[in-house]
């Protein structure tokens, strides 16, 4: 069971700190997606697992075989931890053809021939570029190689496939169909993904399990739907959502078990939470998904139309309340005249509470005080 | 799963060894550190310890002079104080060292201008102008460089040399139009730095004009678009972008001329005229060692000093010189008098280029010298013995068993010389390049430079002083193989780290985690990607190697390698077989060049680190 797992993984550029105490388990199975903004040591991380970097402490198990060990000085080559990954600018290698660089691992693991004239063929017809199979990489569009380095990773077999940022370089009406496909092959492979990228819609949509990072630190581990809607603070629920979360700043008047007064946009709100939490009274931060923001005629609330934003499918609006911006997405194609009057409700039961420091304490329900 | 929590610390630090050395890069780092070190550390000290020791001359001149009973071998400071510091007499210190260190200083300032000019205005006409018959212009244009550097002074001599001056063999230009040049012309600092200006020209040529194709022309279009006129677009922008290649063509071509010894042995000595290197042969060959080491020392220190300048200059700038990749469509500047000016750098081509082969070729069909009525066949077809004037001539060329003895054994020297160095740049390109910023890997990509520092002339002087000591060296061929590897180590370290650096990580990545094995990522993967660089990084020292001669001057026998019997046959003034000899070399450079170029895309432009 290729179970990986990663203890106190801290990655140093001389002073500079990449990664720091990451603890991980990725279960056998799972699709991960390392998620976070550039810089955050998200692709670190995962050049670690593969072993094309040295950890600088820590240590690394897969499938129970310790891989990485800062303490016993163990460090096993890439080559030799059974694993498969998928490169952002591909590296097909340009003086081979399509068919030359899919069964060059075969060959380098002694597969007889005919063998690998099998499954290289099953892969091209997989990735459905069976008619590129003598052209070099230069002969083909971005997407045709993306699938040809994806039909390289898969050739051998790998229990475990990395893949890092591998849809960056396409543009968007092939990332979005690469997805579904990656989402397939991961069933169909049955293998364990690890997945980095910075984009939070690719995240969302295939991964099981989302391990969210910032400045080298683990921010959230969580299935991708407990991210979105129970994040652990400001950042994870800013990163996550688009349009992104209103942070609305206030005040918490009091708290008690698992209620509490707070004061936004100039009036009072009653906050009620499924369970007991505890908030230091002053500065705290309520922040609600713009789905939870409808607008309605017969709305408590009162703003102007600041701009409107119609996709087609759906309308975000912006509204302008006590010198606050919201957004507001609306199903349909809407359009408000620009600095007209607006009426919109806050609804559902998932309301964040965030502390002064930005952790979230709670999610529940807000109703305005009459 | 081993479930010991803790290990000892020795198991510990073996374990970490394993993991450190388990890298192949990290292998190749450490071996070169040691290999090389010991090849210019231990060289160093002989030589230094050579300068302080007497020779069989010295120590007659001392012990006649100031009435010691030094024997050859002891230590002294006599070498430095009669040489520099005029202990005996300050004409004896001016004659034997300050003039030809003067001489040189001058030779070298005046190449590397005249190189500057040359190489940096032909660049400029290519890259930036719409001149005509540009294939022919670049192509043309590099043969001086890889033809050997004495090829111009002998051409020089042919023209030049007339009845009035020196030996008074008559060159082409008296005995077409009678007209005599005055001896200065013919011999002493004018042609040797002339002859030296155009040999480095190409290699100006090739620095600067690969910075200029690969400068992105954005930057001079946006100045166009500011309304700057072509002139202070070129002073104000075009300059400065590429002055860190201009200084530092300069400092190269100024200690590479400095090192020279055919070009000044061919038009200098004839006219009394000296430099470091022609009068530290003299000093060796008449056995006044010690003196010679002495002289060996200064040109090393005059080679570390450029080296460390270079360094300087182009640390600081280096950031701007960096290739921006996409260089757009270059608008040409329209030349005024296109036609006159393609012409006139044509014709003066053929005469840099292709004129000198015609020239060989002639001359070494005339049985006397520059009377066209005389030509014969013999000093290439003749199966008996050449009748010679003071020397022994042997057989026509081709039939000859010394010369073409000698011509095998350069090839099979540059050959030999080529796989080493090529192999050993590749590697330490890939050690360099994988260990990136490590202080070890640019230590060793210093080091692997080091070598060019040092003059041909004092480089093989200090293996000489190496192969008294390690005498079962002595005279070999091993010997001149590991000189002249170490010698050429330079320009194929860098140009196979700069290949390297092309390559992302991702490419070598790709096959590690398939768990491909090194010398399969060597060999399928990363060689054959960049295989024209790499190619190139064989291509170098193997025309370096087949047309050097001072490296090998003072190691060897006269009929071991082509280039030194060249050096005999024109030290006795067979002027036919020393012509023949050089045609010979340069066609064998030429084809060579040609022939790789044609079957793999390399070329010496890339050996030099060109694009």
């Amino acid at each position: 069971m290729p179970e990986i797992i990663l203890k106190n993984i801290s990655k140093r550029w001389g002073s500079f700190k990449a990664v720091s105490n990451l603890d991980l388990v990725i279960e056998d199975g799972a699709f991960i997606t390392l998620l976070g903004p550039s810089g955050c040591g998200k692709t670190t991380t995962l050049r670690m697992i593969a072993g094309l970097e040295t950890p600088t402490e820590g240590e690394i198990t897969i499938d129970g075989k310790v891989v990485f060990s800062s303490e016993k000085g163990i460090n096993i080559s890439a080559a030799k931890r059974d694993v498969g990954f998928l490169f952002q600018n591909y590296a097909l290698w340009p003086h081979m053809t399509v068919f030359q660089n899919i069964a060059f691992g075969l060959e380098t693991l002694k597969w007889k021939k005919p063998e690998i004239e099998k499954r290289v063929q099953e892969m091209l017809e997989t990735m459905q570029i069976v008619q590129f199979r003598d052209r070099y990489p230069a002969e083909l569009s971005g997407g045709q190689q993306q699938r040809v380095a994806i039909a390289r990773t898969l050739a051998p077999r790998p229990k475990v496939l990395f893949m890092d940022e591998p849809l960056s370089n396409l543009d968007a009406k092939l990332r979005g169909e690469m997805r579904t496909e990656l989402k397939r092959l991961h069933k169909d492979t049955g293998s364990t993904f690890v997945y980095v990228t910075h984009d939070q819609l690719e995240a969302m949509t295939m991964a099981t399990k989302i391990c969210l990072m910032k400045d080298g630190f683990l921010q959230q581990y969580d299935p991708p739907l407990t991210v979105y809607t129970l994040p652990a603070n400001r950042f994870v629920a800013d990163f996550v959502g688009n349009p992104t979360m209103n942070f609305i700043s206030g005040e918490v008047l009091s708290n008690n078990g698992s209620s509490a007064e707070v004061r936004i946009l100039g009036e009072h709100f009653t906050y009620k939470a499924s369970r007991d939490f505890t908030i230091q009274i002053g500065a705290a931060t309520i922040g609600i998904r713009p789905e939870y923001l409808p607008i309605s005629e017969s709305g408590s609330l009162k703003g102007t139309a600041y701009s409107t934003l119609p996709a087609g499918m759906e309308t975000t609006v912006k509204i302008k309340i006590a010198d606050t911006l919201l957004s507001s997405v609306m199903f349909g194609s809407l359009d408000y005249k620009i600095d007209s009057d607006i009426c919109f409700d806050i609804v559902g039961s998932n309301i964040l509470l965030f502390d002064g420091e930005g952790k979230r304490v709670a999610a529940g329900t807000l109703s305005k005080v009459e | 799963m081993n479930d010991r929590q803790t290990l000892s610390r020795p198991e510990k630090v073996f374990n970490k060894l394993i993991a450190y050395l388990t890298k192949p890069s990290n292998v190749i780092v450490i071996s070169f550190l040691i290999i090389l070190t010991s090849c210019i550390v231990y060289p160093l000290y002989s030589v230094y310890s050579a300068a302080m020791s007497v020779g069989q001359m010295d120590s007659m001149m001392y012990n006649s002079l100031f009435g010691l009973h030094l024997k050859k071998g002891d230590m002294t400071f006599l070498n430095f104080s009669m040489l520099m510091l005029g202990k005996y007499s300050r004409e004896y210190s001016t004659s034997f060292f300050w003039k030809p260190l003067w001489n040189s200083i001058r030779m070298s300032t005046y190449s590397s201008i005249i190189a500057l000019l040359v190489g940096g205005i032909i660049a400029w006409l290519i890259t930036r102008t719409d001149i005509k018959y540009k294939k022919y212009i670049s192509s043309v244009f590099v043969f001086p460089y890889i033809m050997p550097s004495w090829t111009l002074a002998l051409v020089w001599k042919n023209v030049f040399a007339n009845s009035k001056v020196g030996t008074g063999i008559t060159g082409m230009l008296e005995s077409l139009t009678g007209i005599c040049v005055p001896s200065w012309f013919v011999y002493g600092i004018f042609p040797c730095s002339v002859v030296m200006g155009i040999h480095y020209a190409p290699f100006a040529y090739i620095l600067i004009g690969g910075i200029l194709r690969n400068m992105d022309a954005n930057l001079e279009e946006a100045a166009t678009i500011l309304k700057a006129d072509r002139w202070r677009i070129i002073r104000k922008v075009t300059l400065p972008i590429v002055l860190p290649a201009l200084i530092s063509t300069v400092l190269l071509v100024f200690s590479s001329t400095m090192a020279s010894y055919a070009v000044p042995v061919f038009v200098g000595s004839p006219g009394d005229f000296y430099v470091m290197s022609t009068m530290l042969r003299s000093l060796y060959s008449s056995s006044y060692s010690g003196q010679s080491y002495v002289m060996t020392l200064v040109l090393v220190l005059i080679g570390i000093g450029m080296l460390a300048l270079n360094q300087a200059v182009i640390g600081k700038r280096k950031s701007f010189t960096t290739v921006t990749g996409k260089s757009g469509q270059v608008s040409f500047v329209r030349l005024k008098g296109n036609k006159l000016i393609s012409l006139v750098i044509v014709i003066v081509l053929f005469f840099m280029a292709i004129f000198p082969i015609i020239s060989f070729a002639l001359e070494s069909l005339c049985e006397v010298q520059g009377d066209y009525s005389t030509l014969t066949l013999k000093y290439w077809l003749s199966r008996e013995e050449i009748g010679g004037i003071h020397v022994a001539v042997g057989k026509g060329i081709l039939f000859n068993s010394t010369i073409l003895g000698a011509l095998w054994g350069s090839i099979k020297l540059s050959a030999v010389v080529s796989l080493v160095v090529g192999t050993a740049g590749f590697l330490i390109g890939y050690g360099v390049s994988k260990n990136r910023g490590s202080k070890l890997a640019t230590l060793l990509s210093n080091v692997a430079f080091f070598p060019y520092l040092i003059p041909s002339m004092a480089f093989g002087s200090i293996f000489l002083a190496v192969s008294t000591k390690l005498l079962f060296l002595r005279g070999t061929f091993l010997l001149l193989v590991i000189v002249a590897s170490i010698k050429y180590l330079p320009f194929a370290s860098r140009s196979g780290a700069s290949a390297m650096m092309q390559l992302s990580g991702e490419i070598e990545e790709a096959a590690i985690i398939v768990g491909a094995p090194w010398h399969i990522r060597m060999t399928k993967i990363l060689f054959p990607i960049q295989k024209a660089s790499f190619i190139s990084g064989y291509l170098l020292p193997f025309v370096s190697c087949i047309r050097e001669l001072s490296l090998f001057i003072l190691l060897t026998s006269s009929g071991t390698l082509i280039t030194t019997l060249l050096s005999y046959f024109d030290e006795r003034n067979v002027v036919q077989m020393s012509n023949g000899i050089n045609l010979l070399i340069i066609l064998v450079v030429l084809i060579v060049n040609f022939t790789i170029n044609k079957l793999t895309g390399a070329s010496i432009d890339k050996g030099i680190g060109g694009n």
